[in-house]
């Protein structure tokens, strides 16, 4: 994995920097599903956000 | 001590996770502290505001006191003191004493701007939009969090959860003494120290660009914690009959609906804020300048253009939030609620990906700044929202007669082909020198 930069200077990207993509997209993810998961118990009358049932 | 960026920024994102926890524990406890008390609808409300108090002012001195004294010594006092008081809370019996420590342990929410220095101190330019989202986004989670679980924990003992949270407070502020360092280099955190005098405080609150990037925070996080406040109140009165129509049933029954619904928009804004990092990183590695005006050739400008987008973004679903609200649908306005958290997710991931790079020999100064003082919009847009001659209009009017002007601002303050940051109201000259040292 690399970046260009507006310079166009390549610089390499360290290992760590995949599994920071990894772990954002992670996030994502679970952000999309509670939000589903949420929104489907709301607009059925069933209950709310987790915690609030 | 060998150490790297990687265990900084866990570190870093740990402690600001808890200290987010503690900022917003007293709210998961609200109901139960009131029934031990008493406490009548408007104390509650004066709880629950108080939490925000101390951030405008707090953040701007741990800014600057995490650039002179270092992020882990800065952090780490912010952590020990709240948790001190956090633990003597657990023991009050008073109501007023209690008021006034839960005041105090909310001060925990200044030491956002600490870790954004500290991870500036440690990443390279082509990474900072990724390494600040991943630690601005997991640790603003850690407010979801406690109200998730500490009162599913703990029940409605509040005293023990004060007790346990403060006791974690310190336990993690002495890892962060003994594992964390200020920056990659003694050269580095030298330069910022040098940088964190009265005369550079004054520089940083005169840039332009300080303050078109503190305006652009105003409109993402000083507008996901404003529609904390008020999103609830809002779905119970505005969609009151089509929230019942769901099946729901009396006050509790609203509450958990609305309560939902404006939860929505803050775990989107939360938890995106790392994509919106990394898409600055994604614009800044293509060299995407696709906005007019803004500047194209600096060296971070892809990522000028990413925030423009975002602001842009945020103001067109806030207009959206009230066409919607004015059709009567909630499933529409539920919807572009989604939109809206997401976009403002783009722009808090998006400032932060840049104030390092404005500003290398200052970040926790320009953090503090930008991330304190933008604040006070959180207190400004509720009472602009309840003003409107409609529940629904104030979203609009904030757009139109708040967000525009600053998007135009923006604009004109970014549109500086050679350092923007020395174009400001005073000081101007001053800035050529730390240019020179930063390179």
């Amino acid at each position: 994995m690399s970046t260009k930069t507006t310079s166009e200077e390549i610089v390499a990207q360290e290992p760590w920097y995949k599994y920071g993509v990894g772990f954002l997209v992670l996030e994502m993810l679970l952000a999309i599903g509670v939000s589903i998961y949420s929104l489907y118990m709301a607009f059925n009358g069933i209950g709310g956000f987790p915690g609030k049932h | 001590m060998s150490t790297n960026k990687v265990e900084q920024l866990v570190i870093a994102t740990v402690g600001f996770f808890w200290c987010f926890l503690m900022w917003f524990s007293t709210a998961a406890f609200s109901p139960s502290i009131a029934a031990n008390y008493h406490l009548d609808i408007k104390a509650l409300g004066l709880l629950a505001s108080s939490a925000i108090w101390m951030a405008p002012v707090c953040r701007i001195i741990a800014g600057w006191a995490s650039d002179r004294f270092g992020a882990p010594k800065t952090f780490a006092f912010i952590l020990a003191g709240c948790g001190v008081v956090s633990i003597a809370s657990a023991y009050t019996t008073d109501y007023k004493i209690l008021f006034i420590e839960r005041v105090l342990v909310a001060i925990a929410g200044v030491s956002f701007v600490v870790g954004i220095q500290h991870v500036a101190q440690w990443f390279d330019s082509h990474e900072i939009g990724t390494a600040e989202g991943i630690y601005a986004g997991t640790g603003n989670v850690g407010a979801g969090m406690g109200a998730l679980f500490l009162p599913r924990m703990f029940g409605t003992n509040y005293q023990d959860a004060f007790l346990w949270t403060g006791i974690g407070a310190i336990a993690i502020a002495v890892w962060y003494l003994v594992r964390g360092r200020a920056a990659k280099s003694t050269a580095q955190m030298e330069l910022a120290k040098k940088h964190s005098g009265m005369r550079d405080t004054l520089f940083v609150w005169s840039r332009y660009i300080a303050i078109a990037l503190m305006l652009a925070y105003a409109m993402s996080f000083g507008l996901e914690i404003a529609l904390n406040a008020w999103l609830p109140g809002y779905f119970t009165r505005g969609f009151r009959e089509a929230i019942l129509g769901l099946g729901f049933s009396g006050v509790a029954g609203l509450q958990i609906a609305a309560g939902t619904f404006a939860a929505v928009q803050s775990f989107n804004a939360s938890l995106f804020r790392p994509f919106s990092g990394y898409m600055s990183d994604v614009f800044q590695r293509k060299g995407w300048t696709p906005l007019p005006f803004i500047a194209k050739s600096l060296p971070y400008a892809p990522r000028l253009h990413w925030l423009g987008i975002a602001v842009i973004a945020i103001t067109i679903s806030m207009v959206g939030l009230t066409v919607a609200g004015m059709t009567g649908s909630l499933y529409v306005s539920v919807i572009l609620l989604v939109v809206l958290g997401i976009s403002i997710s783009f722009g808090t991931g998006g400032t932060f990906a840049l104030v390092p790079l404005l500003f290398p020999t200052r970040p926790g100064t320009a953090a503090g700044f930008i991330g304190g003082v933008s604040t006070i919009s959180g207190i400004i847009y509720p009472l602009m929202f309840a003003a409107g001659s409609n529940i629904h209009i104030g979203y609009a009017q904030v757009a139109l007669y708040l967000f525009l002007p600053s998007i135009v601002f923006y604009f004109w303050a970014a549109r500086y082909e050679r350092h923007p940051e020395e174009h400001g109201l005073m000081f101007n000259d001053l800035d050529a020198n730390a240019a020179e040292e930063a390179a």
